[in-house]
């Protein structure tokens, strides 16, 4: 309400100020009659605005003002000198009445002296003086008590320092947009000169005579931005005013009961920024009302209140505000979400299946859902959640969605406070510099960093963090500054970023720079047309910096759509709803269609065939320089040339694993049907309708693992050199065992062909006999291979006991 | 009176822009590209605090790329709300054209066609009036 007060005085004001020269041609001229519009529309405008404020005496005075001037217009009446001094004191009386108000004076009235006012405008009413009605109107107002109360003008707080005090309505001026703009852009470029001046003056050392006002423009000026950005704020008052109204008459159209309930008035937004969520609102509450909020008949049989209520919430957090909107009607209908989702192609049964219920509600925003069975006139006109997501992305912001069935809904809006100075996160690729604005970023992390762990399925990079995976993208690659060589991500920094709906993916960069506000500047539509790039701004040095759009970018890489069918696993985050196990599909080397856990698969190679040795069970293959063990070998003849292979790892060992051909990732819902016939296969799948055999992981490795712990126990080889290196190492490699340097103090074990042989201490012995039938605790033969490995195995449970 | 012609060269040939259009002529210190952009767009530069984007005249017709200097001379012009920078090989008067811009027996040639609005008599040798809109619009808008 006191916005609008400000903004009826600021507009009487100002039209008051504009009528005065207007005033005193009329006064030259009565019967002009162009003057008298211009009059007429003053009081007129005032007499209008006077109706919401409740302002009677006011009211009464335009009216009056308005009925005579009509009667001129109407040619009724010929203006004269005595209708002129007769408005003019009128107009007069409504700018002291207007500084009354202005003062929060809220009822100035002084019937007797204003209806002589009035009556000085009838045809023969008295003269007055216009040019006397402001101070001397006391001197001519019969009773001598009511002096003070008139002189309502600057001095009447003067003449009454006893007075209260009376809250004071902040005085406003109204000015163009426009205008606000240049400013504020005037007040960028000072910034950036005043940061290539810094620069300057850094370079050239120490000065004190400068430094130190150079420090006080600088503060100025740091003042002087923080203030032109408040100007471009306003009070999410003004959006919320306009809101009981549109919900009234939306429930009025659809025969409900709704109250509306504000809070958070008083936050403040970029005005551009009101403006630009006014609609996405609308359309909220249109959702709210028509599909949230039941029938007054429907609610008492739910015991619920008759009238519904719906909450707008506004707070700021950070550089960003929150705004909710929350009705307590019966909730989303994901059932029919999902099945909407189905009819109309956007997703699987079997991707619905894995949805969470959260996932199922963030439906609504997917195009072309509407739970509404009927068209009804406010809302289902295909114009739905989408394009309102759509458009609160446009400006950077969010939305997301939480409800609960039978309780209602929140929608919560997430918007950055001004559209023109984002946060970003500078980075650089191929030698340049780019932004990626701030609230889409999660975390950042070296890929050096030992917690990460990078996976190829096939074209795509993955990296496990956290025990998240999630997909990665190179900016080089993005932005076509690459070769097309393979990406080193390990010497790359990832920036895990957070798309609107809860996406995550990592991007890849060559370096991370900074933190910094950075005053966004449109691009040209040829640069637009990339999608690369949401906005320039221009460095200190006044180079330019490009704005990664990081929603574009996700979607250009397929990702927006290809995580929402849910391939992101959060499998440490959240253990209660259990997401279908991600899948790795392959046709094996018979053809036949199979699946590995996902998990399992750590990358995709292609190997020369050359490099297979097959030996049944225990064949083998090279991949960067290691020898692994092979599986999948039995199942076919390898194919010519190369073979895909399948790199599985449990943590510690890691198989290859050959295949025909790498097809698809899936998502296993429900358990496999158990396997009868062993084969390595855990089971039998039914993906997308057709058969798939599971791998049986833990077979798998059980079989062919070569186990290679991580941290090999050390062990001191008896002095005997030659066998010792030829038969026993080999031997104790195999186990896990890493032969200890000489300098090496404690061994985990040290091995013994002779009991005069010591070389360094262990912390386990075993003794090595030549008799076969000489063996004891930890003795055994030297070519009783079962027993040795069966003592190895012993050591190492006790080092890990 | 009719429009002003700001006279210049483009890839060898010499061509004529609407003075009026132009708001200045600047000498272009520093280009910052742009990944992911179609050649003709040279990248980014900046005058006073403003982010210009640099076309590539040459590029921006469909002609082979041109060398340009260290300081290439751009034409500042205006549209969509956008301000551009047109490279040119060098930018020689503003002079008033004798005549209204004439087509030419037998066209300008393919890639010409598309940005020249004319042949104008300058009293010296005659030169080719552009379109700065499709000369921004680059070569791609002929194969859409």
């Amino acid at each position: 309400m006191d916005d609008l007060l400000a903004d009826f005085i600021a507009e009487t004001r100002e039209m008051l100020e504009a009528s005065g020269s207007e005033l005193v041609a009329w006064e030259a001229d009565p019967a002009d009659r162009a003057r008298i519009d211009t009059i007429f529309r003053f009081v007129h405008t005032v007499k209008g605005n006077c109706g919401f404020f409740d302002f009677p005496a006011l009211e009464r005075l335009s009216h009056a003002a308005e009925d005579a001037l009509a009667e001129c217009r109407a040619g009724r009446r010929e203006a004269d000198r005595a209708l002129v001094s007769a408005v003019l004191a009128i107009i007069d009386r409504i700018g002291e009445m207007t500084d009354a108000i202005e003062r929060g004076e809220a009822s100035d009235a002084d019937d007797q002296h204003d209806a002589r006012l009035i009556a000085a405008l009838a045809p023969d009413g008295d003269l007055v003086e216009p040019s006397a009605s402001l101070a001397p109107a006391p001197a001519i107002t019969p009773i001598p008590g009511e002096a003070a109360d008139l002189t309502s003008g600057p001095g009447a707080g003067e003449t009454d320092p006893a007075g209260p005090m009376r809250p004071v309505v902040q005085r406003s001026i109204r000015l163009p947009v426009d205008l606000l703009d240049e400013v504020m852009k005037g007040v960028s470029d000072m910034v950036l000169a005043r940061n290539d001046l810094a620069r300057r003056l850094r370079e050239a050392g120490e000065q004190p005579t400068i430094d130190g006002p150079f420090e006080r423009l600088s503060a100025i000026l740091a003042d002087v931005r923080g203030s032109i950005s408040r100007m471009r704020m306003q009070r999410l008052e003004h959006l919320f005013g306009s809101l009981p109204r549109l919900v009234r008459d939306l429930s009025n159209e659809l025969g409900k009961q709704v109250m509306v309930d504000c809070e958070g008035g008083d936050v403040e937004l970029d005005r551009e920024m009101v403006e630009m969520v006014r609609d996405p609102l609308t359309h909220i509450i249109r959702n709210a009302i028509d599909h949230g909020i039941e029938r007054p008949s429907d609610r008492l049989a739910r015991g619920k209140r008759e009238i519904g209520l719906l909450r707008f919430t506004a707070r700021q957090s950070g550089n960003q505000i929150h705004l909710a909107v929350t009705d307590d009607g019966r909730g989303l209908d994901t059932a029919k979400l999902a099945a909407k989702a189905m009819a109309s192609g956007l997703h699987t049964q079997a991707e619905l299946g894995a949805m969470s219920l959260e996932q199922k509600q963030q439906l609504i925003f997917e195009p072309g859902l509407s739970t509404a069975d009927a068209v009804s006139a406010i809302s289902g006109r295909g114009v739905g959640m989408d394009v309102v997501r759509a458009n609160i992305e446009k400006i950077g912001g969010s939305i997301g969605v939480t409800s609960r069935p039978g309780e209602g809904t929140v929608i919560e809006l997430r918007l950055p406070l001004t559209l023109s100075i984002i946060a970003a996160l500078t980075v650089t690729s191929g030698g340049q510099t780019f932004a990626v604005p701030q609230s889409y970023v999660e975390e950042i992390v070296f890929g050096r960093s030992e917690h990460l762990e990078f996976a190829a399925a096939g074209e795509r990079t993955l990296v496990t963090f956290r025990g998240r995976r999630v997909p990665c993208l190179s900016l080089n690659r993005i932005l076509g500054q690459d070769s097309g060589e393979a990406v080193a991500w390990r010497s790359k920094t990832l920036a895990l970023l957070r798309l609107a709906n809860n996406e995550v993916f990592a991007l890849a960069v060559d370096s991370v720079l900074d933190h910094e506000d950075v005053v966004i500047k449109p691009i040209a539509p040829a640069i637009m047309d990339t999608r690369l790039y949401a906005g320039t701004t221009l460095l200190d040095d006044g180079r330019p910096m490009m704005l990664l759009d990081i929603p574009s970018i996700a979607a250009r890489n397929d990702l927006s759509g290809e995580l929402r069918a849910g391939s992101i696993r959060e499998t440490q985050d959240r253990p209660r709803e259990r997401p279908g196990a991600p899948l790795m599909m392959f046709a094996a080397l018979d053809g036949r269609r199979c699946a590995v856990r996902l998990d399992l698969v750590r990358r995709i190679d292609t190997v020369p065939v050359a490099d297979i040795t097959l030996e049944g069970a225990t064949s083998q293959v090279v991949i960067d320089g290691r020898i692994l063990p092979l599986a999948g070998h039995e199942s076919g003849a390898l194919p010519q040339g190369v073979c895909r292979m399948l790199r599985l790892t449990d943590g510690d060992a890691e198989i290859a694993y050959a295949v025909r051909e790498v097809l698809d990732t899936a998502e296993m819902h429900g358990d496999p049907v158990p396997s009868t016939g062993g084969g390595g296969i855990e089971g039998t799948l039914l993906l997308d309708g057709r058969i798939v055999a599971l791998l049986d992981g833990y077979g798998l490795f059980a079989r062919h693992a070569n186990v290679r712990p991580r941290e090999p126990l050390t062990c001191h080889l008896p002095e005997n050199g030659d066998w010792a290196d030829a038969i026993l190492k080999p031997l104790l490699d195999q186990a896990g065992y890493r032969i200890a340097e000489d300098g090496e103090a404690e061994a985990d074990l040290a091995i013994r062909l002779s009991a005069n042989d010591a070389p360094g201490r262990a912390r386990h012995v075993i003794h090595l006999s030549n008799d076969p039938d000489h063996t004891g605790e930890d003795t055994v033969y030297r070519y009783d291979r079962e027993a040795l490995l069966g003592m190895l195995q012993r050591v190492r449970r006790e080092k890990a006991a | 009176m009719t429009d002003l012609l700001l006279l210049c060269t483009i890839a060898g040939q010499r061509a004529a822009l609407p003075a009026l259009r132009v708001q200045s002529v600047v000498e272009v210190s520093s280009i910052t590209p742009i990944p992911g952009t179609p050649p003709f767009v040279a990248g980014l530069t900046a005058l006073r605090s403003q982010a210009l984007t640099v076309i590539d005249s040459a590029l921006a017709i469909g002609l082979p790329a041109a060398p340009h200097g260290a300081n290439p001379r751009a034409a500042v012009v205006e549209t969509g709300g956008y301000l551009y920078a047109l490279l040119l090989d060098g930018a020689e008067d503003v002079c008033e054209p004798l005549g209204p811009p004439m087509p030419v027996t037998g066209g300008f040639g393919e890639t010409w066609r598309r940005v020249a609005r004319g042949m104008v008599e300058t009293g010296d040798e005659p030169a080719l009036l552009l379109d700065i809109e499709a000369l921004i619009a680059g070569p791609q808008s002929v194969a859409a």
